[in-house]
């Protein structure tokens, strides 16, 4: 394959705006735009409001609000196909703009990411199909960072784990074909838990019919897209489900905390004015901040999270504990550069100092925002409830008896503590120590039924049934916790923390958060096992000297051992988690893989995609890049996923939103 | 053979030259009276549709030639098809870009003819076509627009999900004549009409009609050019005039010196026009000089985008401007390098030195002489001349050390193509430019709708392209015309595509059931390698429960979402039901599109699936959408009921908490009732309300409440004490501390209190924390303010640094009361 030029994160943000703009061009003059709100946020990312208006958008509405108007005979509709409920609202709106418009619409609408068969049925049955130009806007991977790249698809973990409906596995493989097809095929596909597994099957399947589609026996142009790549080393596919109990902890890294105290959506996060003062006056050059032209409330400011900040690039990751370090090192800094104009003689100087100033300013700017972000966060973590909150989490990280911890959660239920917050701590122990004692689940449930209504009778329903909170099944997990060793005797059904803590070496006491030399320092002690599993492919000695005990030392791993593929080595300890193993090999022509191998010569960095299908936290992201460091000049790793998520958004997922008050 | 003059036809016009080159002859019978025909050609030197215009006399032979039809020839006059025709008079026939054949009748109604074998769709074009009646049509490569008689225009731009569109109303009056400028050309990308009414041309796209304001009208003929940019018209008074398409400016006129008005205007390119009359075609060039032709019969002129082709009953020929490279080399006494190139071939055979001379002498532009020969190799007809013209460029590229030869390949390939194309059996008389336009896969499209497949595959292998459509067409060819049995069709067919691959047998299938050979359908379609291209056809086809397992085992949710809700409204529940039991990937779907659509079919589904606890969920659910309260209550019942069979204890505390849900709010009613004007309580959970009754100051009844739920007493202490510090009701709060115990211990009263700004109450909870150590204490006191406290705390404990710290922070008399307990504990010097 000829080697693209770019990375993929650019190219698949060029391709989002390119597809999209051209569809704009398609409708002549001005237009409205109705796009869904799950839509709203990933669009965003690759184009802005203003080369929208170049390209004729006059307004924007959400079509959740269901309120656009007549004020332009274009309507465009941006909507996701294979949402139905979604697709009925846009099939209403429209015999809305065609009863009561004395205007003839042009109605266009743009389906992400294809065109369905139930949408056309839908459209049929409203007798509209006739009356709207269709196309389709093939929306996969949105680029968040050069190193990830989300599906942004808000509902993915609900669906794959409550509804278990697949099209989130569908949507996540269409993807990955796109990289296949840009890359070559991935010479393996790695994976842990049912739903990686059917990915991967997914994948095989679609290369088949791929092959049967494209080639016609005659080698030429079409038989590109055959040959295993050679840029690419492995994907790498964790199911969620094989690790939730990671997941449900408080996120201690910089990003993560904001995530998990003000929400990160879309690389935005909605913060309080009063925290980081007014929207900043717009400036040419204020790019990584420029303010948002739907702020519609006036409390809330967007602040853009994302590499184009370079203060935040540097924070993300960081362990929370020393952010406040790096914040005091760069205001120093930043207060010597301004000093030096003092120093300044010569006009010369002086001019390279006015040169610097925009940067300064930016950076000045920049750190405000940061240090009021931090020190709100710091208030947030200092108060008693967060304390106890984290107390109850580590404990059941580091495997303690959890049983122990239930007055305090009663005490928390009883003060009227958010809800998702006590859920979170309920769901930790179960997936950590495989369930509740039947007795202490019924009297959670009577007690947060009480606390907070009796239509939570539904959460626990969803609980259940994701597998987040569960009764502790009689004798089988009981022995597997009293008898750590006997996981393996029923693997795949639950992930065994108790053996799984043990033979990954999860925790890691003496992880030092400021000079991190083990990717448990983004839980302040707690290596997620979603991150472990995959250094158990990625760096095999590494895992190997924790565990005969030897002090960690940062990785120096021996090309020998690391270069044994897929779970080699370890799989016995990943049968302890839940869920299907695998590792399937993609085979090519033989004869081409070894001319490709010579064209692009063997030491070239190789690409390792991590896909997390049901979602990923920044928490993971941190230790991943941590990985990604250690590995950097072989392996490059690109971070991908079905969308950011984190313990909150996990029970939402659950959490009946309506109440028996309504009544109006 | 000598080759034949290449100048043989040329014809100069004012600055450059066109040639007529013959390509067929004798097109059609004698007996075919073109003059009484109405003849479409497709572009791309495609197929000729013939139909007996109806309003002229034509000579009656016998009742089966008296029948209408539409005849489809060749180029070369080899007849292809035959379309009965009994469906009404004929107001509109063109082709499009991928010689589908439209026909549109008077009343509206669109054939569209795929393939050149009678297969066809067809559309209404709707908007008062019915009752007005269609009067002509025009077309252009992917769309059509049709004029109405109310002088309403109606277009249509895309064949597949053709959506007629009305364009902007005109102007009453004669339409004299009209034509349409293609979306590709426009400035508002939709297609814009040229329409003359009267003596005016209005141009009309879809959102208004502009007029032209112009004197010189009715406008007999209106003409574009094949790029937008030009239209011809024929005054009133019969001259042609070429005007740019916005009307501004005029670049020629022409007076062809005739009474009788044209039949036809067409551009020949881009800039030259032909008008023709039964047997006299005029060409005219910039600035209107002209070329006059004469034909013995009646001659049709069909368009294309680089030229016309001319149609007699004996001869087909091709009409063109010469392009610039065949004019270089050819035109009398050139000198160009190329010309001399050519020249030194005939020298070279001759065996003359002078060979050897001219290239020398050429020698500094020898490489744009080779292109040159080479591209004008492609624009030449005669084989001969492409031959000549090819060594001519071989024998300069000897010449040359360094020369990419990559064109001169590619040009012979293409030329090889061209020559197979153009030979009379196929009569596909293809230009070199058209060929590039048309792309060779289409190429090998129009042989495959020909039935010419083994030329087909034979060019495919040769340009190294897919040849799956081939083969998939031959096979449902195939199980159209034969009559063997189904196994031997299929083995045939399987055979003969076996290891090819990307072979869709989905469409042969499709074929196949189209024919009524459903047998043979399900046959083949068990070749097919993709699941999700099966579902469609199986649906069709009644197999449900195979298409339901196709679907899933594609993994696409769409798909099955599609067949479950075809199976949902065609079976009867229960059956249906029996279909998606047994796959979980199905009930799980079905289960989510219900939830909050189709509560009911939820309900019958859980029952009959015997999960009582997702149906009592449903009721639950249910419950919270009502809005009156004993609706409400009824759900809660209704879903507590459905419970009451279990022994399982989490489904009895289930139906436990439902029905503490409907006593709560019985209670919270008549809560409302007695103590608020408006719904206060009504729904809130338990622990609201208590709070709520607390902070209200109705702390009997929380009492009652808390005993009558059974709530904690934990809980109720915790409550009772955030409501009266929201209620600031610091004498409650004094009564509670003088109780001896608290469940919560003290420590909470202290925070809260505290915590709300009362540091005087707050104390006095500091001495009952017992439990707690000494140096908390001292800090809990400090916080209140009470340093002297603090410092009792720390001498209590001997703890003489933390007095010495306290010290720092003290003042007035709590600064006296610690130095005197400093001093007390510290020995004296």
């Amino acid at each position: 394959m000829a080697p693209y030029p770019g990375s993929d994160a650019d190219y698949f943000r060029d391709k989002a705006r390119r597809d999209f703009l051209n569809l704009l061009e398609g409708v002549r003059g001005k237009k409205n735009l109705v796009v869904s709100q799950d839509l709203a946020g990933p669009v965003g990312l690759f184009v802005k409001f203003s080369l929208l208006q170049e390209y004729g958008v006059d307004r924007v509405f959400l079509l959740e609000n269901g309120n656009v108007d007549s004020s332009q005979r274009n309507v465009v509709f941006l909507v996701h196909a294979e949402k139905i409920r979604q697709v009925r609202a846009v099939a209403e709106q429209i015999q809305r703009l065609q009863r009561n418009g004395n205007v003839e619409h042009e109605l266009s609408i743009f389906w992400v990411p294809r065109r369905t068969l139930v949408s056309n049925s839908i459209l049929e049955e409203a007798g509209i199909i006739g009356d709207v130009n269709i196309a389709e806007m093939p929306l996969y991977f949105v680029p968040l960072e050069q190193d990830v790249l989300s599906l942004e698809l808000e509902d993915s973990f609900n669906d794959l784990y409550l509804q278990k409906n697949p099209g989130s596995t569908f949507h996540a493989a269409k993807a990955l074909m796109d990289i296949q097809q840009r890359h070559g095929y991935f010479p393996r596909i790695i994976g842990k838990g049912d739903h990686a597994r059917r990915l991967a099957d997914l994948l095989l399947r679609m290369r088949r019919e791929l092959d049967a589609e494209e080639s016609s026996g005659l080698a030429g142009i079409s038989a590109r897209g055959l040959l295993p790549s050679a840029s690419t080393e492995s994907l790498i596919i964790i199911d969620r489900q094989v690790d939730f109990g990671s997941a449900l902890l408080t996120q201690l890294t910089y990003e993560g905390l904001i995530d998990e105290t003000v929400g990160i959506k879309n690389n935005q996060a909605d913060v309080d004015t009063s925290i980081v003062g007014p929207t900043a006056v717009p400036q040419a050059q204020e790019s990584s901040k420029a303010p948002q032209q739907s702020s519609k409330q006036g409390q809330k400011r967007k602040i853009q999270l994302d590499s184009s900040d370079q203060l935040f690039s540097q924070l993300r990751d960081a362990n929370f504990a020393i952010v406040g370090d790096i914040l005091n090192k760069v205001a120093r800094r930043l207060e010597t550069d301004y000093e030096s104009r003092h120093a300044a003689k010569t006009t010369t100087e002086l001019r390279e100092f006015v040169n610097k100033l925009p940067t300064y300013q930016l950076e000045h700017q920049s750190l405000r925002v940061h240090t009021n972000l931090a020190e709100e966060i710091m208030r947030t973590t200092r108060s008693d409830i967060f304390r106890k909150i984290l107390e109850v989490q580590q404990n059941n990280a580091a495997g303690a008896d959890a049983t122990y911890h239930h007055e305090a959660i009663e005490e928390l239920i009883a003060r009227d503590v958010p809800l998702k917050t006590i859920l979170r701590l309920l769901c930790l122990e179960s997936c950590m120590s495989g369930g509740l004692r039947p007795r202490d689940l019924e009297s959670f449930k009577r007690q947060i039924v009480q606390a907070y209504g009796h239509q939570h009778l539904l959460t626990f329903w969803a609980l259940e049934r994701m597998e987040l909170l569960q009764p502790r099944s009689s004798a089988t997990s009981t022995t597997a916790m009293l008898l750590p060793t006997t996981g393996a005797a029923h693997p795949g059904s639950k992930t065994n923390y108790a053996y799984l803590r043990k033979s990954l070496r999860l925790v890691v006491e003496e992880v030092s958060e400021k000079d991190p030399n083990d990717v448990a320092y983004v839980y302040s002690g707690f290596a997620p096992l979603s991150i472990r599993l995959v250094q158990c492919i990625l760096q095999k000695p590494y895992i190997l000297s924790l565990l005969r005990g030897g002090a960690i030392s940062a990785a120096t791993p021996n090309p020998a051992s690391a270069s044994s593929p897929g779970w080699l080595g370890f799989e016995d300890v990943v049968k302890s988690a839940r869920g299907a193993t695998f590792s399937i090999v993609q085979k090519g022509d033989d004869k081409a893989i070894r001319a490709r191998q010579t064209i692009s010569g063997n030491n070239a960095t190789k690409t390792v995609y991590v896909f997390f299908l049901g979602g990923i936290t920044f928490t993971e992201i941190a230790a991943l890049r941590f990985i990604a460091a250690q590995e950097a000049p072989r392996r490059k790793i690109v971070i991908c996923t079905t969308g950011m998520i984190n313990g909150d958004r996990m029970m939402e997922a659950a959490i009946e939103k309506g109440s028996l008050a309504k009544l109006e | 053979m000598a080759p034949s003059n290449p100048l043989a036809n040329w014809e100069r016009l004012g600055d450059s030259f066109y040639r007529k080159v013959p390509i067929y002859d004798a097109i059609f019978d004698e007996d075919v009276e073109l003059e009484n025909y109405i003849i479409a050609g497709a572009p791309y030197g495609g197929a000729i549709a013939l139909h007996r215009d109806e309003s002229k006399p034509y000579r009656f032979r016998d009742a089966q030639t008296a029948k209408s039809s539409i005849d489809i020839y060749s180029c070369s006059g080899k007849h292809i098809n035959r379309l009965n025709w009994e469906y009404g008079t004929i107001r509109g026939l063109g082709w499009s870009d991928k010689e589908e054949l439209l026909v549109i009748t008077e009343d509206g109604t669109v054939r569209r003819y795929f393939g050149l074998y009678g297969d066809f769709t067809s559309f209404s074009l709707g908007n008062g076509a019915e009752d007005y009646g269609v009067r002509a049509c025009r077309f252009w490569t992917s769309g059509f627009v049709a004029l109405l008689s109310n002088n309403q225009l109606v277009a249509v731009s895309n064949y597949d999900e053709p959506r007629p569109k009305l364009l902007a109303p005109c102007p009453e009056g004669e339409v004299s004549s009209w034509s349409l400028i293609p979306p590709a050309y426009t400035l508002s990308r939709s297609v814009e009409v040229l329409l003359a009414v009267d003596k005016t041309v209005y141009l009309v796209d879809p959102t208004e009609a502009e007029d032209k304001v112009l004197q010189n009208g009715p406008f007999k003929h209106a003409s574009v050019s094949p790029t937008g940019r030009f239209v011809a018209l024929i005054t009133a008074e019969g001259t042609v005039w070429v005007v740019s398409s916005d009307f501004q400016s005029k670049y020629s006129e022409y007076d062809p010196d005739s009474r009788v008005t044209p039949r036809t205007v067409d551009w020949c390119g881009d800039d030259a026009v032909v008008i023709a009359w039964e047997d006299e075609v005029h060409l005219i060039g910039p600035n209107g000089v002209a070329a006059r032709y004469y034909y013995d019969g009646t001659v049709h002129v069909v368009p294309e985008f680089d030229g016309v082709r001319l149609i007699t009953n004996d001869t087909c020929e091709f009409l063109h401007k010469v392009v610039d490279v065949t004019e270089a080399i050819f035109r009398l006494g050139s000198t160009s390098p190329a010309s001399v190139l050519l020249d030194s071939i005939d020298l070279l055979e001759k065996k003359s030195p002078k060979a050897d001379e001219n290239i020398q002498r050429i020698r500094p532009s020898l490489p744009e002489a080779v292109d040159t020969c080479v591209k004008a190799a492609g624009h030449e007809f005669d084989p001969q001349w492409q031959k000549r013209l090819l060594k001519a460029a071989s024998f300069g590229k000897s010449v040359l050390d360094l020369y990419n030869s990559d064109e001169f390949v590619e040009m012979t390939e293409k030329l090889r193509v061209l020559k197979a194309v153009r030979e009379y059996q196929i009569g596909l008389p293809l230009s070199y430019e058209q060929y590039m336009r048309l792309t060779p896969e289409r190429l090998i499209e129009r042989l495959v709708n020909r039935h010419e497949y083994l030329l087909a595959i034979r060019i495919s292998e040769y340009l190294e392209l897919p040849a799956d459509r081939i083969y998939v067409h031959w096979a449902s060819q195939k199980v159209k015309v034969s009559s063997v049995d189904d196994d031997a069709v299929c083995k045939l067919i399987v055979q003969r595509l076996e290891g090819k691959p990307g072979i869709s047998f989905e469409l042969i299938a499709q074929a196949a059931y189209d024919e009524g050979r459903a047998h043979l359908a399900t046959q083949l379609l068990n070749h097919e390698p993709r699941a999700g291209k099966q579902v469609p056809l199986l649906l069709n086809m009644e197999e449900d429960e195979i298409a339901l397992d196709k679907a899933i085992e594609s993994g696409d949710a769409d798909l099955v979402n599609f067949v479950l809700l075809h199976l949902k409204t065609k079976l009867p529940l229960a059956s249906f039901f029996r279909t998606i039991n047994t796959r979980p990937m199905a009930s799980a779907l079905v289960e989510t599109t219900a939830r909050g659509q189709d509560t009911e079919l939820l309900k019958d589904l859980f029952y009959q699936d015997d999960r009582p606890i997702d149906g009592s969920n449903v009721l639950l659910a249910e419950a919270l959408e009502e809005t009156e309260l004993p609706r409400k209550t009824d759900k809660l019942q209704l879903a507590s009921r459905l419970l009451s069979d279990s022994k399982d204890p989490s489904v009895v505390l289930q139906q436990k908490l439902l029905n503490e849900a409907s006593q709560l709010l019985k209670v919270q009613e008549g809560l409302d009732k007695d103590l608020a004007d408006r719904s206060e309580f009504l729904g809130l959970s338990l622990n609201e309300t208590v709070y709520r009754l607390i902070r209200s100051g109705y702390g009997k009844r929380a009492q009652k409440m808390q005993s009558e739920f059974r709530m904690p007493e934990k809980t109720f202490w915790w409550l009772r004490l955030r409501a009266l510090v929201a209620k600031r009701d610091w004498g409650e709060l004094e009564e509670i501390a003088k109780n001896k115990k608290s469940p919560i211990g003290w420590e909470p009263f202290y925070n809260e209190i505290l915590g709300a700004g009362n540091t005087k109450l707050a104390s006095l909870f500091v001495p009952k924390c017992t439990n707690l150590s000494a140096e908390d204490k001292m800090e809990m006191w400090v916080k209140c303010g009470m340093i002297a406290k603090a410092g009792e705390e720390a001498f209590r404990t001997k703890n003489v640094n933390a007095l010495e710290l306290l010290q720092a922070r003290a003042s007035g008399p709590a600064a006296a009361e610690i130095d005197r307990m400093i001093n007390q504990l510290r020995p004296r010097k």
